[in-house]
């Protein structure tokens, strides 16, 4: 097995790789290693991974069914028996609701990366690279959206599209976006006088070609790293949505919402609201830690000349 | 005719509010397959005129035409104008900063084919190692990144880059001046003898006498955006120079001009 | 007389992921109040070796030497702030780029002046006529109107001799100049070599001399010592360069091409890993 691995291991470092997928695969490897000498990022991305396995895993982990209600038991303390993280004011199994309520987040989440950072940074790196009027025009279009508060804005779009997990995501996607779009202008703007471009423009490549193949792929790693830091916002924004009953929808297990309910038995029952708000505490140090990390990883100056 | 048709050329940036005329009127021609030499301190405005020619800088006033038209506008709006990028093409001064950072060098090589629609896949793949053979690399090199190379090994890789689309014009940016010494004998014997093999036409700029003497017909001494004086090698060999800042310049070299 | 410098078995490691790197591989020289050239290609290790003399590696980077002495001290075994006393006074380095060396929101007035006040004690106006008179020194024209800019201000030229101006005020005794003219114009070059080679006629310094530029260095020093691969690979007498004998010192020199020089291909250097032996 060993004599495979280091097969392997050479074969990825390579100095001479002899195709494309080689040498992307050797960039990769280097990367991953880098990773790795990282503990603190390692401990982010563990924790990702637990949040990932968690909601795809939801029903094997759950003990009870999540929407179950057992008023004889309500509010139980951790430690009841069967019910080891105790109940909710319905005498739902918390434990179960909160390995549920993973699938939700990452829910949330993975329509929310798939959405704002893509609007984000072609609206930004559109405007860096051309410049001029449509810079202008974009820009101030960037910085309107970014003086409102977020999360009032967010309010904004659920309270005219109605309340709702969907409705939400796409709230929350509609406020994030701006950020996106700063940096990878930010990005744009010091690559595009780069003789590297210039040789672009003078092979006769057109601007789009230029945009998405060349400028796009250097904003990205900029924008990786925004998008994990931004993960622990993004979570807390739609559980906030999700607190003023204007996300998730009872009884839907999201975290928010858990603790909006849990919020009247604050002073006697604190676990009611404690767990779903510890779940939402871990998972987003686990996407800042992890954001740390990429940003060394993927940092190109940080990269060995 | 001449292939390179320089007349009255200006060029004027807008920096800080101000107006900076880095070119102010110069006459210039080079005939086909023809070398021919920009010399100058920085300031000078000598890159600025390769700049203009190629369409990387604006002309404000006057002509600089190649083969009889203009260069198009490459601003970022990107040019259609693929004739012209088949007809010239540069290689910059920084072997670091003129090939992109994440692509290998099989893509920087096989894109122009792409982009032109020259050749299908087994095509394009064939010209790639021809074009690494010609400039001296083997094909261990052909999916490294730039990272991976050093700064001769760029600078020969950028020069492969601007003959991928076979062009008759190479506009040179300083090639070697970032370059060791040795390694700059290597990149100056590969152009020469690329512009032997296909009749290329070159204008080149460089702050080192000696290396545009080395490599050039004629060449133009430069000063504050303007020409000083257009001197042929024969006549720079013989000390037929008339302008005193020519002279000084060329006994400023001499104390990098090796020992005899 | 007694050597300012001695070097013995320089050695500059550092350790990387991928393995120990070492950048400098035993060098020994002794210098006096002369001027010695230091020359190599990119990679040899000549930059290294005038880091570590002024002990400015940077951790991972480790420095080891049998001797390291300037007049007659150990240089490693000092403690920093005794070095930093040291560097302050009588050890100096120039820079290849004085954009990277001069504080871009400090006059520099008050940069030539700091030391001064700071260290000597000298009053605002003693310090600012002391400044002056070593721009005046460097030939700056119009020292006023310099001690009143910012770095951003000044050309390439002027930005190296102010520069120079602030590593001479507090009169060392050893200047290691780094590619001190690479990043000027020719004629330039020429006026700022002009005001080393006076200082060290005048003032009596030690200078080291480090170059990429074979011919500039052996026109302009006393001494020059040829790197390749963090190794001295050829010592001699600036005036005896033509009776170079390691194959790597003729080749550098061969290799350039020179105004009025023949056509044909220039002889290029074939590098042989003896030479790294």
């Amino acid at each position: 097995m060993s004599s495979a691995t280091a097969s392997w291991r050479t074969w990825l470092t390579s100095r001479s790789p002899r195709s494309r997928r080689q040498a992307w695969l050797g960039q990769a490897y280097l990367g991953w290693l880098s990773l790795l000498r990282n503990p603190v990022a390692l401990l982010g991305l563990a924790i990702v991974l637990l949040l990932v396995l968690t909601a795809i895993f939801a029903p094997l982990l759950a003990t009870h069914d999540p929407l179950a209600q057992d008023l004889a038991k309500r509010l139980s303390p951790p430690g009841t028996a069967g019910h080891w993280l105790g109940t909710d004011e319905f005498g739902r199994d918390l434990w179960s609701r909160m390995v549920y309520g993973a699938r939700v987040t990452l829910y949330i989440v993975l329509l929310v990366v798939a959405t704002a950072p893509v609007f984000g940074l072609a609206i930004g790196t559109a405007a860096g690279y051309f410049g001029g009027l449509v810079d202008v025009v974009l820009m101030r279009l960037t910085d309107i959206f970014l003086a409102f508060p977020r999360l009032i804005l967010a309010l904004a779009f659920v309270a005219a599209l109605g309340p709702g997990i969907g409705n939400a995501v796409l709230a929350i996607a509609l406020t994030a976006w701006p950020p996106y779009a700063r940096v990878a202008r930010a990005e744009t703007l010091t690559v595009r006088n780069s003789d590297y471009i210039a040789a672009e423009q003078l092979q006769g490549f057109g601007a789009w070609r230029i945009v998405t193949g060349h400028v796009m792929p250097l904003c990205l790693s900029s924008v990786i790293v925004r998008i994990t830091l931004d993960m622990a916002g993004i979570i807390l924004v739609a559980a906030g949505l999700g607190f003023l009953g204007l996300g998730a929808q009872p009884p839907l297990p999201e975290w928010g919402l858990m603790i909006s309910s849990g919020r009247k038995y604050l002073f006697d029952q604190w676990w009611v609201a404690t767990v779903p708000g510890l779940a939402i505490f871990v998972v987003s140090l686990g996407f800042n830690l992890l954001g740390d990390g990429l940003r060394d990883v993927l940092d190109p100056r940080s990269a060995s000349r | 005719m001449a292939l390179i048709e320089i007349a009255g050329l200006e060029v004027v940036f807008a920096a800080r509010g101000e107006a900076v005329r880095a070119v102010r009127g110069i006459d210039l021609s080079v005939e086909p397959r023809e070398s021919f030499g920009l010399v100058g301190e920085s300031g000078s405005g000598k890159s600025t005129v390769l700049r203009a020619l190629c369409g990387l800088a604006p002309v404000s006033a006057g002509r600089a035409l190649i083969d009889g038209r203009a260069p198009p506008a490459l601003g970022r709006i990107g040019s259609r104008d693929r004739a012209f990028a088949r007809r010239v093409q540069m290689v910059f001064q920084d072997p670091y900063g003129s090939l992109h950072p994440r692509h290998t060098v099989d893509r920087v090589l096989s894109e122009p084919l792409l982009v032109h629609g020259l050749g299908g896949r087994r095509e394009r793949d064939r010209r790639v190692e021809a074009a690494l053979q010609d400039v001296g690399l083997d094909a261990s090199f052909r999916f490294r990144y730039p990272h991976q190379l050093s700064g001769g090994q760029r600078q020969r890789v950028a020069v492969a880059r601007a003959l991928m689309l076979e062009p008759s014009v190479l506009l040179l940016d300083e090639p070697t001046s970032a370059l060791d010494a040795s390694v700059q004998a290597e990149v100056l014997n590969l152009l020469s003898r690329l512009r032997e093999e296909r009749g290329l036409t070159f204008l080149m700029v460089s702050h080192d006498f000696a290396v545009i003497d080395h490599m050039c017909d004629r060449l133009a001494v430069m000063q504050q955006g303007r020409i000083v004086e257009v001197l042929d090698r024969e006549a720079l060999a013989r000390g037929a120079v008339r302008e005193d800042y020519t002279r000084a310049l060329l006994a400023a070299s001499q104390a990098h001009a090796p020992v005899q | 007389m007694k050597p300012l410098l001695e070097v013995e078995d320089l050695k500059v490691a550092f350790d990387t992921p991928g393995g120990r790197v070492e950048a400098v591989r035993g060098v020994s020289f002794t210098l006096g109040r002369e001027r010695l050239g230091i020359v190599g290609e990119s990679g040899s290790g000549k930059t290294m070796t005038g880091r570590a003399i002024l002990r400015l590696v940077q951790p991972p980077g480790r420095v080891t030497a049998k001797r390291l002495a300037f007049d007659g001290r150990d240089l490693l075994s000092l403690p920093e702030r005794g070095m930093r006393a040291l560097r302050g006074r009588r050890l100096a380095m120039v820079m290849q780029d004085p954009k990277y060396s001069l504080n871009p929101v400090m006059t520099v007035g008050r940069q030539l002046t700091e030391g001064l006040r700071r260290r000597d004690r000298l009053s605002a106006g003693a310090a600012r006529r002391r400044a002056v008179a070593m721009l005046e020194a460097v030939q700056i024209r119009d020292p006023e109107r310099v001690m009143g800019a910012y770095p951003h201000e000044l050309s390439g030229g002027m930005g190296q001799r102010v520069m120079i101006a602030m590593m001479l005020i507090p009169e060392p005794d050893l200047l290691i100049a780094d590619e001190p003219t690479s990043a000027l114009d020719v004629t330039v070059e020429a006026e700022v070599l002009r005001i080393l080679d006076g200082l060290v006629r005048e003032r009596g310094l030690g200078l080291i001399f480090i170059s990429h530029d074979l011919p500039l260095v052996a026109r302009f020093c006393d001494r020059v010592l040829v790197m390749y691969a963090g190794r001295v690979v050829e010592s001699l007498a600036a005036s005896e360069l033509e009776q170079a004998r390691h194959p790597y010192t003729r080749g550098l020199l061969r290799c350039l091409p020179a105004v009025g020089g023949p056509r044909g291909p220039l002889p290029t250097l074939r590098r042989d890993p003896g030479w790294a032996e």
